[in-house]
């Protein structure tokens, strides 16, 4: 009787099931994905053009070379990018002038897209501390870094920290932090930035401080969030500042930098 | 306003010169004193003269002094006539008696009586059941489920598998008002979705209005689910229960007084779970999931002209594996009613409601637990008057107000190193005020024309934000207590008509539009407890659907027939959806991550149904739409809704092949959900992400399922009576989609597309008994 129940009890529950079916996505259009990064630290320009792939196979994103990339800065005056091969686009020695728009052009089978980004003067950050702490989730315990800096009150500030421990950056649109001072706008800022796991003594922690544009922030916040998971509330591609339909982002930003040695 | 009082003025006194007497009183069932609603009560001698009984069985009916016969009749009933001499006022308590036949064969409605009742009644578009009408369906795991059941008429759409919310005519599930005696139920589901609320056995009748919604009715644009619950037994014990695989339930009902006042007690507690105690894993034995719920009623007659009514429900869904997650969700509502009569003609209901929903999830034990909480409460207090002028016109006006305790989230932990986060409280005050009026004109045309003004006042303590058009915080204001954050009202016309064309055919049309101030935030394809109610506020407008609709009904064949075409036209403003990539989890500024948009509706609605004979049941099918167009969603490119099925097909039977045995069965088949699939995939940032070409412009496969069920009724005895109920679910194991999601493939490391399908063949076994 008891092993019949039991039996019963397990029809029921195990009565789901789940299988492998065919979904005919419309996969026909490829679209532009284009990412730029002009880095004012290096005053270089960097541009990858791609196009999207088909969801279900594995084969790497078509390149594209034969695009027309040009960079202008806030007086109209344009400047090419030119390829490096392998969808890459690289302009160096392009000095910077902070606190002006940059817009990012790219022509490619006879459409033109464009992208505007203001590149903020990079705010500096104090030297990084760091804590111990008692383990918790069943962690094990160690040590957080901590992000000191004072924002500056005249402005709407948005930032992007990418944290390498030990030569292992974590840059992945998905790995890079955010910040911005909606709610602290003036204040000083300190505020802990975890890893999957608290460092240990001996450890080197760096960080590359990154002042962006809004649109910057919004994008790495939705990247993020779709590339972590696929049951988002709002399925949809991240708000870019491309226009005409392409993906990607251009990202003009000034940076700061330290380091530190937990001991 | 102030034409509105003179019409009243000149309506009240046309019939004032002449002798006029009303007739007033009650009618009951005559088996268990249960008051009935919707009774009518028509004047043999008059054409379109005569009342309907309200949801406490009074009736008023005013003629001119003579002789008259009054015909008394309700679905499922013998009809009684009454002979009188009308020269003064008359109180006239009466009983139905359930035909004999039908007390002996069970459950399936057998009337004999002639009815078209669907022509000429002027109750327009409401769809009614009572539990006895659905008793033979068969549902899942065997239990008799009203809400499930309502799904399978035209324009009403489950939101599938495992889930008790359903759309009616394109809104969605957040837009149908589900009151349980005038308490709102915030959600109506149970087992994530696998029951309903509503355990049959405490419930007297449901009406569901799609459209040409009374005035009296408010605070959701889509639909109005009125559950009411039995009164219990008036004349003596009752208790009646069920055994089946997945749950049990028991109702015991008794008079407190005889024929004055009575209760009801009805549990129900599922126990799918204990099978896992059995299982030779320990996890799997400290594994919970199950629901009880409990209905509790009480009345008592006061005198001549007052009656207290006491309702109660309190439910709990309880999931957890081990200790280290639990979940639990639960309804509280609690109704004190109060009826009081002016005279014999003006009938007064005051209500004191509360009503609560919450839900709870715990991670972990101890100090290194945490838990997140999250709570919507009501008090509501409402006065309602019908007053029944003459035999042309009855009126019914009322006002109500409705307290409302928003808590969005909060989450404690048991360590320090854990920041608390407990999102702020939102308080809220809803107001409404209707009049309304239902009017004869000549023998063919019935109407009913009524408006009511609803506000809602956002008020502190607590925090107002703003936001400009990309979300972003730019300002923020703290409020004191009661101090309004915002007001929002509006007025909302309600009419509709019908007209007799003959005994068989009729027309009706109606025009109505609804206002709501609360939304709920899905956040995920499926509905579950965690969705998130937010009022109206500086940020989000009040939804309005304005929805038209007209209807033909034409009886056959001696009204063994019934066919009824509808079409509607619904036009929705300010619907709310996230914004891409919405961080909607204890984020106070969850109102920066929504868009905006409006959206339209429509479609045709046919249904055919078999009212007599060993065969009844219906075929029904709709034909819709349901479109959104949101500026920031697609570029403005209007999408399908989820749930826009365009075809949806029931088929529902019932076969009484003996005086022992009852067999059903009812097949569905709808047009599948609209979904977002990506399109492509591609490299940003060192990280894959989907390419999302337009919002919800894939479909998941279409649904069909064929349930069968058959009930046989052992012999009956003079104080005892009992039935086995045998039912299988989705008898062809048709695998339906319940989600679809993309996966790795671990070989090919290629991705592919998943399909999950909960249920394929479910049999079921229930034990149902009934104490006399």
């Amino acid at each position: 009787m008891r092993k019949l129940a039991y039996i019963l009890g397990l029809v029921v529950l195990a009565s789901s099931c789940q299988k492998v079916i065919d979904v005919d996505l419309n996969e026909g259009n490829q679209n532009i994905v284009i990412e730029g990064n002009y880095t004012g630290e290096d005053s270089t320009v960097r541009v990858g053009v791609t196009l999207t792939s088909s969801y279900f196979n594995n084969d790497p994103s078509p390149t594209v070379d034969n695009a027309l990339v040009t960079i202008t800065d806030q007086n109209g005056i344009p400047t090419v990018v030119p390829s490096a091969g392998n969808g890459q686009y690289v302009l160096s020695g392009y000095a910077p002038d902070y606190g002006t728009s940059y817009t990012l052009s790219v022509v490619y089978d006879g459409a033109t897209y464009s992208a505007a980004c203001s590149m903020p003067t990079p705010v500096q950050m104090d030297p990084i501390t760091y804590q111990y702490l008692d383990g918790f989730f069943g962690a094990d315990p160690g040590y957080v870094s901590i992000l000191n800096f004072q924002d500056p009150e005249l402005t709407t500030d948005f930032y992007q920290i990418v944290i390498t421990e030990n030569g292992t950056s974590f840059d992945r649109i998905d790995q890079i932090q955010t910040q911005d001072d909606a709610l602290t706008n003036g204040n000083y800022i300190q505020r802990p930035l975890f890893l999957n796991e608290l460092s240990l003594l001996g450890d080197t922690i760096s960080y590359e401080f990154r002042t962006v544009d809004k649109a910057i922030f919004d994008y790495t916040f939705q990247a993020a969030d779709i590339a972590g998971g696929s049951n988002s509330a709002a399925p949809g591609n991240p708000i870019t500042n491309w226009d005409n339909g392409a993906l990607g982002y251009f990202n003009a930003y000034g940076v700061s930098r330290d380091s530190v040695v937990i001991q | 306003m102030k034409l509105l009082l003179t019409a009243v003025t000149i309506l009240l006194t046309t019939v004032a010169f002449s002798q006029n007497y009303t007739i007033s009183g009650s009618v009951k069932d005559s088996t268990n004193g249960e008051d009935l609603y919707g009774a009518q009560i028509k004047v043999k001698e008059l054409e379109n003269v005569g009342a309907l009984t309200n949801a406490y069985g009074f009736f008023s009916l005013t003629l001119e002094k003579g002789s008259y016969t009054l015909v008394f009749r309700a679905s499922g009933f013998d009809t009684k006539e009454v002979k009188i001499d009308l020269s003064e006022d008359m109180k006239i308590d009466l009983e139905l008696n359930i035909p004999k036949e039908v007390q002996e064969i069970g459950p399936v409605v057998v009337n004999a009586e002639k009815e078209n009742d669907n022509i000429t009644s002027s109750d327009m578009n409401v769809t009614k059941f009572t539990p006895k009408d659905i008793a033979t369906i068969p549902v899942l795991f065997g239990e008799q489920d009203i809400m499930k059941t309502l799904q399978l008429t035209p324009g009403v759409k489950g939101a599938g598998e495992g889930n008790a919310g359903f759309y009616v005519r394109g809104g969605g599930a957040d837009q149908n008002l589900i009151l349980l005696d005038e308490a709102p139920v915030y959600n109506a589901s149970h087992l994530l979705g696998f029951f309903s609320v509503f355990n049959s056995d405490a419930i007297k009748d449901v009406s569901l209005y799609k459209s040409g919604i009374p005035a009296e009715y408010g605070g959701r644009a889509s639909s109005v689910m009125d559950v009411k619950m039995r009164d219990g037994n008036k004349k003596k014990f009752g208790a009646s229960g069920g055994i089946g695989l997945i749950s049990s339930r028991l109702t015991v009902e008794a008079p407190i007084v005889k024929d004055k006042g009575s209760f009801i007690l009805s549990g129900r507690r599922s126990y799918a779970d204990l099978f896992l105690k059995l299982s030779p894993q320990e996890d799997q034995r400290n594994t919970q999931l199950f629901f009880y719920d409990l209905n509790m009623k009480a009345n008592y007659k006061i005198g001549e002209k007052d009656r207290i009514f006491l309702s109660g429900y309190f439910g709990r869904d309880r999931f957890g594996f081990s200790d280290i997650f639990g979940f639990n969700w639960g309804n509280q509502t609690g109704t004190l009613r109060w009826n009081h009569l002016y005279g014999n003609k003006l009938f007064s209901n005051t209500s004191v409601v509360y009503s609560n929903f919450d839900y709870e999830f715990n991670i972990g034990a101890g100090d290194d637990g945490f838990g997140v909480k999250s709570s919507i409460q009501d008090f509501n207090l409402k006065q309602d008057y019908s007053y029944y002028a003459n035999k042309n016109n009855s009126i019914k006006f009322g006002m109500q107000g409705i307290h409302h305790t928003f808590r969005p989230g909060a989450l404690t932990g048991g360590n320090d190193s854990f920041n608390e986060v407990i999102l702020d409280p939102r308080y809220a005050l809803e107001v409404g005020a209707y009049i309304q009026n239902e009017q004869k004109i000549g023998t063919r045309f019935n109407i009913m024309y009524g408006v009511r003004y609803s506000g809602f006042n956002l008020m502190g303590d607590g925090k107002a934000y703003e936001f400009d058009e990309e979300g972003t915080l730019t300002d923020e204001r703290e409020y004191g207590s009661w101090e309004s954050i915002k007001y929002h009202h509006g007025l909302e016309p309600r009419f509709s008509a019908s007209y007799v064309l003959s005994e068989n055919n009729s027309i009706k049309a109606s025009y109505n539009r609804n206002l709501q101030y609360i939304h709920q935030l899905s956040n995920s394809t499926t509905s579950s407890p965690t969705d998130v109610w937010v009022p109206s506020s500086n940020n989000i407008a009040p939804q309005i659907a304005d929805q038209v609709a007209m209807g033909y009904y034409h009886n056959l064949k001696n009204n063994m027939y019934r066919i009824s075409t509808e079409v509607y036209y619904k036009d929705l403003q300010n619907q709310i959806d996230y914004r891409n990539g919405a961080q909607t989890v204890l984020n106070d500024l969850v109102e920066g991550e929504l868009v905006f948009g409006d959206g339209r509706a429509y479609g045709l609605e046919v249904q055919i149904e078999k009212k007599k004979g060993k065969l009844t049941g219906w075929i029904s099918y709709t034909l819709s739409r349901s479109l959104r167009t949101f500026a920031d969603i697609d570029n403005g490119k209007e999408f399908p809704a989820r749930q826009d099925r365009i075809h949806d097909v029931s088929v529902v039977l019932m076969y009484k092949l003996s005086d022992a045995i009852a067999l059903s069965t009812s097949w569905v088949y709808y047009t599948g959900d609209a979904v977002t699939f990506p399109s492509g995939k591609y490299e940003v940032g060192g990280a894959t992400l989907p390419f999302y070409t337009e919002r919800n412009g894939y479909r998941f496969p279409d649904y069909n399922r064929l349930d069968l069920g058959c009930t046989w009724y052992f012999k009956e005895r003079e104080k005892f009576e009992h039935n086995l109920n045998f039912s299988i679910y989705n008898a062809y194991a048709r695998e339906n989609a319940f989600t679809i999601t993309f996966e790795e493939n671990e070989e090919t490391g290629e991705t592919q597309a998943v399909q999950t399908t909960l249920f394929r063949l479910i049999p079921a076994i229930t034990y149902n008994f009934n104490l006399k």
